[in-house]
């Protein structure tokens, strides 16, 4: 597979890597990559420590022996009192999941190691589990630990640790299957969506996989997987041509021998990285050496990073941005905070992706669909609440009840030399590099350069205004 | 169809805005207001009074209870099933010898006596999910219980059927899409108020704006030239998840932004030039009808309006919360009939509810009821076929499967129905498959 050149290493290629490993790379990053070269860079990025630097998980983030007192509670209370808890504990699981976002959020804005968020984000998507049905933001917190913590290890493991994970075994019903009645739901999914995709495997494979899986559960007191050997089916099955007395790890395993394993996922992987569908040469390629190393990611994901193809012109600024790049991003590059897990929360969720909250088991479609007008008018208008301070997204009711520290405009002393806020034509170089790396069209800077120029004197005000219309383009919703 | 504007160049040509194309500025807005809403007058009303029928759907979101919304009142079952929560004959608005309505919907009672009220019994699909949002999904794609579609009915409904049409064809009212408009072509938009559709003013100079920014907006979000000729027509053909590897994404983005500036300045033209003339009952869903049809009688040329109603999830105490659920209903949808009728656009808008399931026959131990399956559905307009349609299901145990009631209607026959006898277009395509189309148009 025909690797990048490095003798064409500069500024826009480190800073295309940087984006698609991580979230809005800021200039000072940039120009440490082209100096520290492909190689020294992909080596840093994948160099990410089991447990993430300064890891504090949030308080609750615990199993809760109380849970299943509470559970219990409710079958001996009223109708009148079990109403009441039930929605104590619904406003208690809303309140804890607008946490969790805001520390996802706060971990890809700050982490030093961007690349390890944003594989977890890929999992995310890929195991696509939602608390609408899990109905627990410690569980959903739980699961997004493995991916941060085995997302770059061996897929056997990852797969193994994510199909005993709790908020799996309820999202796709693994908890309640029984020898009886087997429950195919996941043993689909894990074939179609997680593994192999449609057509690799046939709906006889899927009911025996299910009877194999069976006994695979959930202790609902601790909150724990379970093997409960009474609800498992003994007795012999065939899968992918196998037969035997299958267990549920037996499945996964004959699923990872599978040819089509290997390249399923590193095509998926590719495109969430690259942007578009790899090359047959280049998938084959990759394939191969996953399958040769081990099925293990993190020489994947350096294979990908050193491929000519990753480079090449179709996959420069032709990425979508998705709503969490684009906030984390934006965040970054205005080098602020993120806005309360409130309007955070809101944010996502008007752009259309709601963290921990997949649409659906195939997760979110992604690219162009992130995209429609009202997704456009929005990301322009907060833009310009993310620039001018959270307090223009605020509504009446919010300034009214929700006293607390809100931030005020962006400071550009922060983003910007002395010497670029005095000149328009250094100023427009800069704000050209920082927002957009060099790619605002030669019609998009004049109209830049007159709204700049017509301002006596370049204030603050008019520096935020100009930053609102290059985030106002279709231009910087890609990266 | 008649599209506003038949392509976006065209838009961009015609010499109604000229070189103005600009966001919000208040003096653009005077100079152009009128020319803008005679011109939208002119394209859709007096033209198409019989040949541009209007879809509204209803989504009554959370499953709402059917048994005790057309009330089986004669029926000894239905008062076993539900020995509290049970709508005494006594009290329903009745119908026929057999079904009543709610007391709360009076104002469904009227629109059934003057004979634009249908009622479909027993709508659902075989293989029935009790899941919410599972069940949501596949009434929004229409798509078989153990499948998984991307695009829904309505979207495959513009792929297939308005071709070239401007973005405003199917208007959501509500922050987020409905999967039921998904398509492989970016159309349909969603808005919660007409004024806010669009660059929003606030900056830092508080109320104020940004001298000129509209024109500058305008500037940066323009596609060049010839990318534009080049890849006009074929390259937004195919846009969904993934990018289409001959296109860049940027063509993409710049056509969305086109399209935003153009349904927002019609948007809120089209809502300022029309006032409602009738008064609804104060509620979310009667907001969101009274906007519905501000932009009918505006002349807008969309041909699907998507509207929620939220709360129908009663598992507990169900009595009060479902009577307000009802009469809110009844209430808007009345108001809204009412509205359009008096714009003279009554035999051109077809209303249609929906809800992800019906609930459990019996009732819980908390007085309310669960998840459940088949349920009725709703057409209201001048050319429905009005009365009760379709076979009640069996109440009787065995009949029921697992305490639910039994589909005789599968949804996409009423899908099929209103898209060839309403929308005059081939349902096949846009179900992915056959199905026998229910009459709707009476």
């Amino acid at each position: 597979m025909p690797e990048f050149s490095s003798a064409k290493w500069n500024d826009r290629y480190a800073a295309h890597l940087l984006n698609r490993a991580g979230f809005g790379a800021i200039p000072q990053e940039v120009a440490a990559a082209r100096k520290a070269g492909l190689e020294a860079t992909a080596d840093r990025l994948l160099s990410f420590p089991l447990i993430p630097v300064d890891y504090k998980i949030p308080e609750w983030a615990k199993p809760d022996p109380e849970r299943f007192k509470k559970l219990r509670e409710y079958k001996n209370a009223s109708p009148e009192e079990r109403q009441a808890m039930q929605k104590l504990e619904r406003q208690h699981q809303r309140d804890q999941l607008i946490e969790l976002r805001q520390w996802w959020l706060e971990l890809m804005r700050t982490s030093p190691f961007p690349l390890q968020e944003k594989l977890a984000l890929f999992w995310h998507g890929h195991f696509a589990t939602s608390i609408q049905k899990v109905k627990s933001a410690f569980l959903m917190w739980q699961q997004n630990d493995i991916f941060r913590k085995k997302g770059a290890g061996r897929w056997i493991e990852l797969l193994t640790a994510v199909s005993k994970d709790p908020a799996m075994l309820i999202w796709l019903d693994q908890a309640q299957s029984k020898k009886d009645h087997p429950n195919e739901n996941f043993a689909r999914e894990v074939m179609e969506l997680f593994t192999l995709g449609e057509g690799n495997y046939s709906e006889k494979d899927v009911t025996e996989a299910a009877r194999a899986l069976t006994g695979w559960s959930l202790e609902r007191g601790t909150q724990q997987f379970v093997n409960r050997a009474n609800w498992h089916d003994p007795n012999s099955k065939t899968i992918l041509g196998e037969t035997g007395n299958w267990k549920g790890e037996d499945v996964l395993e004959i699923i990872l021998k599978k040819p089509q394993s290997n390249t399923f996922i590193c095509a998926k992987l590719w495109e969430f990285f690259a942007g578009t569908p790899p090359e047959k040469e280049t998938l084959q390629n990759l394939a191969h050496q996953f399958s040769q190393a081990g099925q293990e990611f993190r020489p994947l994901l350096k294979a990908i990073f050193r491929a000519e193809e990753f480079y090449a012109d179709k996959n420069l600024n032709n990425q979508v941005k998705s709503p969490v790049q684009w906030l984390v991003g934006t965040v970054r590059l205005l080098d602020r905070e993120l806005p309360s897990s409130q309007v955070s929360t809101q944010m996502l969720r008007t752009l259309g992706q709601d963290l921990f909250q997949p649409p659906n088991v195939k997760g979110w479609d992604g690219g162009l669909s992130w995209i429609n007008t009202n997704h456009l008018l929005n990301r322009y208008n907060f833009s310009a609440a993310l620039i001018f301070g959270e307090k223009n997204v605020m509504t009446n009711k919010e300034k009214r009840t929700r006293p607390r520290k809100v931030q005020g405009p962006v400071r550009v002393e922060s983003l910007f030399q002395e010497e670029e806020i005095k000149s328009v034509d250094k100023l427009l170089a800069a704000l050209d590099f920082r927002f957009t790396y060099g790619t605002l069209k030669p019609r998009q800077k004049m109209t830049l350069k007159e709204y700049l120029a017509a301002q006596k004197e370049l204030e603050s005000e008019d520096i935020l205004n100009g930053i609102r219309l290059i985030m106002s383009t279709p231009d910087y919703q890609l990266i | 169809m008649e599209p506003t504007f038949k392509t976006r160049r065209q838009f961009l040509k015609t010499g109604v805005l000229g070189g103005a194309l600009g966001w919000t500025v208040p003096s653009f807005l005077a100079r152009t207001f009128n020319s803008l809403a005679t011109e939208a007058a002119n394209k859709t009303q007096p033209s198409t009074g019989k040949d541009s029928p209007i879809l509204v759907v209803l989504q009554l979101a959370g499953g709402n209870d059917g048994l005790n919304t057309i009330v089986p009142f004669n029926n000894d079952l239905y008062y076993k099933a539900r020995p509290s929560i049970a709508i005494p004959q006594g009290k329903v608005l009745k119908l026929n010898d057999e079904f009543g309505l709610h007391p709360a919907m009076s104002g469904f009672k009227e629109l059934y006596d003057a004979g634009q009220m249908g009622i479909i019994h027993g709508v659902g699909y075989p293989n029935p999910n009790r899941s919410h949002f599972r069940s949501t999904e596949i009434w929004q794609t229409a798509s078989d219980s153990n499948k998984y579609e991307r695009h829904g009915w309505l979207g495959r409904y513009f792929d297939n059927a308005c071709k070239g049409a401007d973005p405003t064809v199917g208007i959501n009212i509500g922050k987020q899409m409905p999967q039921a408009f998904a398509s492989g072509k970016p159309v349909g938009i969603s808005l919660e108020n007409p004024e806010k559709y669009r660059i929003s003013n606030s900056g830092s100079r508080g109320e104020g704006e940004m001298e000129g920014k509209d024109s500058m907006f305008e500037k940066m979000n323009e596609m060049d030239e010839n990318g534009d000729e080049l890849n006009s027509g074929s390259s937004i053909s195919s846009l969904s998840g993934e990018t289409p590897p001959e296109s860049r994404s940027l063509d993409y983005l710049e056509r969305v932004a086109l399209d935003a500036q153009i349904s927002s300045e019609l948007i809120l033209k089209i809502s300022r030039s029309s006032k409602n003339e009738v008064t609804y009952p104060p509620s979310q869903l009667a907001n969101s009808l009274k906007l519905v049809a501000r932009l009918i009688g505006g002349g807008i040329s969309t041909r699907v309006f998507y509207v929620s109603h939220g709360g129908y999830d009663t598992h507990t105490n169900q009595a009060l919360s479902h009577e307000r659920l009802l009469k809110d209903l009844a209430g808007a949808v009345n108001a809204f009939m009412s509205e359009i009728k008096l714009q003279k656009n009554g035999d051109r808008v077809l209303l249609m509810t929906f809800s992800e399931f019906g609930r459990r026959v019996a009732q819980n131990a908390n007085k309310g009821t669960d998840h459940g399956a088949a349920a009725p559905l709703f057409l209201f307009g001048n050319k429905v076929k009005a009365g009760i349609n379709g076979k009640f299901p069996s109440l009787v145990t065995k009949n029921l499967h697992n305490g639910d009631l039994k589909f005789n209607v599968d949804f996409r026959s009423v899908y099929a129905g209103i898209l060839e006898q309403w929308l005059s277009a081939k349902s096949d395509p846009i179900l992915n498959g056959k199905f026998e189309p229910y009459q709707i148009v009476g």
